[in-house]
């Protein structure tokens, strides 16, 4: 080179800052720098983390793009034009922060003073999760998002059941067997991706740890893994159950464990309650003494978990019993009918697993003696967002409960959302020895109501997750829900549910053009805030303060987001924003009271905040950090975080003493509970609620989707991968650069026997119509891919919106799906998430795919073509 | 000596293509740009079927094709063997790109510098400070971060790489862990036929 100024951006003169990641909900530690000239040019991961140990993912290398967008909001706007939809452009106008927070409050005051459910919130920033408490201000508990339907409606509460925390993930640390069952885990999304993907990698590498991917597509997982198990969508759960049934006609369980550490002995009788003496206390059956005793009799000689028994006059079982009866009817044969695998795989499998799983072994951790059990069945969204999504969670948690490795070294491991404190503990004792259930991890239920408070009808839902997704069909029906209100006014932040929800995108617009107001606060433009009347644009993560722990798998700690260069519009925090809001309604003190509840400020009264004055995002951030290690922001600020390995004695058997929920008696309760509540109140649709999704055990009863009918011969399935997560991501110039590259998302996936069957070439154009509704793509044939199934990346359910940097594809996977009660979870409030397709050649692009800003435009050698 | 490498590991490599944004990020690479890039192929028929995740990037051969035909002296080889361009003596002619055999030299287009990644000429300050490292029409490629290395640091797609699928090291050195896997886990090197002696190779 002649010139010796650096050319490479990490090398130019300039200043290193730690902070941590936003691309994604999660928060890998990161370095940036900044040039001399205060321009944003490279941003790595950073090395001291215990995390992501300087690693980042493709959507962290690309946070510059979205910080430097020409498209950011760069100062509050007006719509002037009065027509709303997907397209049309807003025609926004410029106008003062005064005015815009002026407007807002007017219109939020008016709606909230006549009723409080009238407002229909959709905040989503899950980095700033006190955020999602503002509604509570004004007494409202509606939810316009998709938290459950399109997360874990089905995961979290059983989460919370068997490890009490939020999240799960195998222990990275010993794990040799890693079952994943349609999920990203470890390989492409998910918990922290570019951090686990490391010790993953590192795990297959050096210690051989064997992956068997369990999914209808061959996802980045499947294709590193030493073998790639093809599945009928939504039969995930009959492939567990078949696991079980083998694992327990063969001998193959931890019977220490389900004997001793959890309720497997259990007494249940026909009501499904545990059988107590007069002090509440479960009885077991002592097989040796041959009589029934309190669980905790030291006199037990041996824990009965199976037979038939009859104690204070019932009839009764061993829940272990009540499973293995259940398991009568899965046996491999049965459930390959089901599933399509093999019966033989399901054999194989279930053995290798119980003999990776080292049944009897032990390792010596921190001077505590624990079961090594270095075989884990990790899953996530493709194996469990099924109409009967909590089922399919016990399913999945109790492969691993039968052999022990629930909480243990190498298992499958509870991983908490937000310890706040680095100290607190995640477990309680239950009742009757068992680790108390925990099921809501994102905050209290709302309580019964009747009419109902909530628009997606959370009342009805004791164990569930916000069911965002029945707010169209509730809007659409409001008699036969009794709703005695109407909402006319949204609050959005950070959250594009018109893109999110599934069900037809036509009646979501209807709602939002019905809206008599829309607030949102936001970044960029997307399918959402395009409905917005006010728009007040926020900082981006680079401008903004943060502390938060989220959901890490295998580390703990606060990382700290900090502003590497002053906001480069007329932007402004969330916080600062609320507390306005808040401020205008008069009701700062009940925000800052919320905000003390939700952040654990109130058992430390040092950083209890002052109930009369307005705190920065900066002063949240302190605080956050001083409740979690005593560190002020200073030190944070010089060590970008306070992450360090899960400490052993709380990631590991942290519940040593009590009782795993095998079999899970609350169900049963909840179920009873909200029974008599709707009953007494007479609730209309009381009898056509769906009694029977409430199961104590997994049964094997048939996903919906798996009964319907014929006509649609396909299961269509979607799926993101590493480069791509929100609406927003094909925004930014660097991830379009590398997906639309990707011949997996640029085409619909279709197996090549498939299309051969029906006479259809890669490259076809088709039609792809579900009972609910219709996308268009090309298609791209795959040998990966179940032959029943079609694949449809994320990448292509893009709509027309008033971002022209996304090029919208052929219609949205989610129209396609149902967004009802009928495919609902009536315990755990999840949506189904695949449908039965059609497909039909078509023999020209249809016009309204024929724009400038269509994927069907490109013509530089990327995408469709 | 030092003769600068890299191991590819293809078990280790998932695909994200971090590598390739990270490099866009370190080197302000305009759209369509890669000095680096990861390709995939499927191999085998359902359902005994994978998908391998392929890293390339410039080989920096020891005996480069591009730096034999280069007729102006711009592409040259440093003494730790990295292949550098020297975009103020690149007349553009493109022989480099002809002689390549890995398709690893691209041409730098003024559109590319004028449009910006966002299109319609609206450059990011992002852009402006990094763009004038480009001489418009010259053919630029990988030069495996030298500054970066210069400094001891790794190159940036090593440095990002999640699953630690890249290792950058000295391959003179037998200690070093590029040595190390090479001889391990036999590292193969692309196109051998064509004698370039790259200095890049992969393991499985």
């Amino acid at each position: 080179m002649t010139d010796q100024t650096p050319v490479q951006n990490s090398m130019k003169s300039g200043t290193w800052k730690k902070s941590s990641c936003k691309m994604c909900i999660h928060s890998c530690n990161t370095v940036v720098h900044v040039t001399d000239d205060g321009v944003i040019n490279k941003i790595e991961g950073d090395p001291d983390s215990p995390a992501n140990m300087g690693r980042l993912c493709p959507k962290g290398n690309a946070a510059i793009m979205r910080h430097y967008d020409p498209t950011r909001f760069k100062t509050p706007l007006k719509r002037t034009n009065p027509e709303k939809g997907p397209g049309i452009d807003p025609m926004w106008e410029p106008i003062s922060w005064e005015e815009a927070m002026e407007t807002t409050i007017r219109e939020l005051k008016t709606s909230i003073d006549e009723d409080p459910r009238k407002l229909l919130p959709s905040i989503a920033d899950f980095q700033k999760l006190y955020l999602w408490a503002w509604p509570l201000v004004v007494g409202n508990s509606n939810y316009f998002s998709t938290a459950g339907s399109f997360c874990g409606g089905g995961y979290h509460p059983m989460n919370g059941f068997i490890h009490s925390t939020f999240a799960a993930a195998n222990d990275v640390n010993y794990c040799n067997y890693w079952i994943n069952n349609g999920s990203g885990d470890g390989f492409s999304s998910h918990l922290h991706t570019a951090a686990q993907a490391f010790h993953v990698a590192n795990a297959r590498v050096e210690r051989n740890m064997r992956v068997v991917c369990v999914e209808p597509r061959l996802s980045i997982g499947g294709a590193k893994a030493e073998e790639w198990v093809p599945i009928k969508p939504a039969s995930d759960r009959h492939f567990a159950l078949g696991l079980c049934h083998v694992l327990i006609e063969e001998g193959l369980c931890d019977y220490e464990t389900l004997k001793h550490d959890t309720n497997a002995p259990y007494l249940v009788g026909e009501d499904g309650y545990f059988i107590r003496d007069s002090d509440g206390k479960a009885y077991v059956w002592d097989g040796k003494d041959n009589k029934a005793k309190t669980y905790d009799d030291k006199s037990i000689g041996e824990f009965a978990i199976e037979g038939t028994y009859e104690v204070e006059g019932k009839a009764c079982k061993p829940s272990f019993q009540r499973f293995k009866d259940i398991l009568a009817e899965c046996t491999p044969e049965q459930m390959s009918e089901i599933t399509t695998v093999p019966a033989e795989t399901i054999r194989r499998i279930a053995r290798e697993f119980s003999t990776a799983a080292e049944i009897g072994n032990n390792i010596t951790i921190d001077g505590r003696d624990l079961p090594l059990r270095p075989a884990g069945y990790n899953y996530y969204r493709g194996a469990h967002a099924h109409k009967y999504s909590s089922q399919s969670n016990h399913a999945f948690k109790l492969v691993n409960m039968l052999v022990g490795s629930i909480d243990v070294p190498g298992g499958h491991v509870g991983a908490t959302l937000d310890d706040q404190k680095v100290d607190n503990g995640h477990v309680a004792e239950g009742d009757s020895g068992q680790l108390l259930g925990t099921p809501h991890q994102l905050g209290p239920h709302p309580g019964f109501s009747y009419p109902p408070d909530n628009m997606d009808l959370m009342s009805y839902f004791p164990l569930g997750v916000h069911p965002g997704h029945l707010n169209v069909e509730v809007w659409n029906n409001p008699e036969k829900f009794s709703l005695d209100f109407k909402p006319d006014v949204m609050l959005i932040c950070h959250s594009n549910p018109i893109w999110s929800l599934p069900g037809k995108r036509e009646d979501w617009f209807k709602i939002m053009r019905e809206m008599r107001f829309i607030v949102a606060i936001d970044i960029v433009p997307n399918d959402t805030n395009a409905f917005a009347d006010i728009i007040l644009p926020g900082h981006d993560s680079l401008e903004s303060w943060n502390m938060t722990m989220i959901e890490p798998p295998h580390t703990e700690g606060m990382c700290l987001r900090q502003p590497m260069t002053d906001p480069l519009y007329d932007t402004r925090s969330e916080e600062d924003i609320f507390n306005d809001i808040s401020e205008g309604l008069g009701l700062l003190e009940v925000w800052n009271t919320i905000l003390n509840i939700v952040n654990g400020f109130e058992e430390s009264p040092n950083l209890k905040l002052e109930l009369d004055q307005k705190h920065s995002d900066k002063e949240m951030a302190r605080r956050k950090g001083l409740n979690w290690n005593g560190k002020d922001l200073d030190w944070y600020i010089e060590h970008g975080h306070a992450v360090t390995p899960r400490r052993t004695d709380k990631w590991y058997k942290p519940w040593q003493g009590l009782r795993l929920n095998f079999y899970i008696e609350d169900i049963v309760r909840e179920r009873d509970g909200l029974r008599k509540a709707m009953d007494t109140a007479e609730v209309p649709i009381r009898d056509e609620w769906h009694w029977d999704d409430y199961q104590p055990l997994p049964t094997p009863v048939l996903e919906p989707v798996l009964r319907d009918n014929d006509e649609y011969d396909l299961y269509a399935i979607t799926f993101k991968d590493i480069q791509l997560n929100f609406g927003e991501s094909l925004s930014n110039p660097w991830i379009k650069d590398i997906v639309y590259r990707d011949p997996v998302h640029t085409a619909l996936q279709l197996n090549t026997k498939t299309a051969a069957a029906k006479g259809l070439e890669h490259g076809d154009l088709v039609l792809v119509e579900s009972k609910y509704g219709k996308i268009y793509g090309r298609l791209g044939l795959t040998e990966g891919i179940h032959p029943e199934t079609i694949g449809v990346s994320n990448s292509l359910s893009r709509m027309m919106s008033q971002n022209a940097g996304v090029p919208y594809g052929g219609g949205h996977f989610n129209d396609m799906l149902p967004a009802d009660l009928e495919n609902t979870d009536a315990c755990s409030a999840q949506c189904e998430s695949v449908c039965r397709v059609k497909l039909t050649k078509l023999d020209h692009i249809p016009d309204e795919l024929k724009g400038e800003g269509s994927l069907y435009s490109y013509s530089d050698g990327r995408a469709a073509q | 000596m030092t003769s600068y490498g890299m191991v590819f590991d293809v078990k280790r490599c998932i695909g994200c293509n971090a590598c390739t944004v990270a490099c866009k990020q370190e080197n302000s690479l305009p759209d369509g740009v890669f000095f680096t890039r990861t390709l995939s192929a499927e191999v085998g028929e359902f359902p005994n079927v994978s998908r391998t995740y392929l890293p390339t990037i410039c080989n920096h051969c020891e005996d480069a094709p591009c730096e034999k035909v280069c007729p102006s002296g711009a592409t040259y080889s440093r003494d730790d063997g990295i292949v550098m361009v020297d975009g103020a003596l690149c007349i553009g002619c493109g022989s480099c790109a002809v002689a390549c055999p890995y398709d690893m030299r691209t041409k730098i287009e003024e559109t590319q510098l004028t449009n910006g990644l966002f299109g319609e000429g609206n450059l990011t300050p992002f852009e402006e400070q990094g763009y004038t490292r480009f001489e418009c029409g010259t053919f630029t490629k990988c030069d495996f971060c030298s500054e970066r290395v210069d400094a001891g640091k790794d190159p940036a797609c090593v440095a990002t790489c999640p699953t630690d699928a890249r290792v950058f090291g000295d391959l003179d050195n037998p200690d070093s862990k590029v040595s190390r896997l090479i001889r391990d886990r036999v590292g193969r090197q692309p196109l051998p036929e064509k004698n370039t002696r790259p200095k890049v190779f992969y393991i499985d």
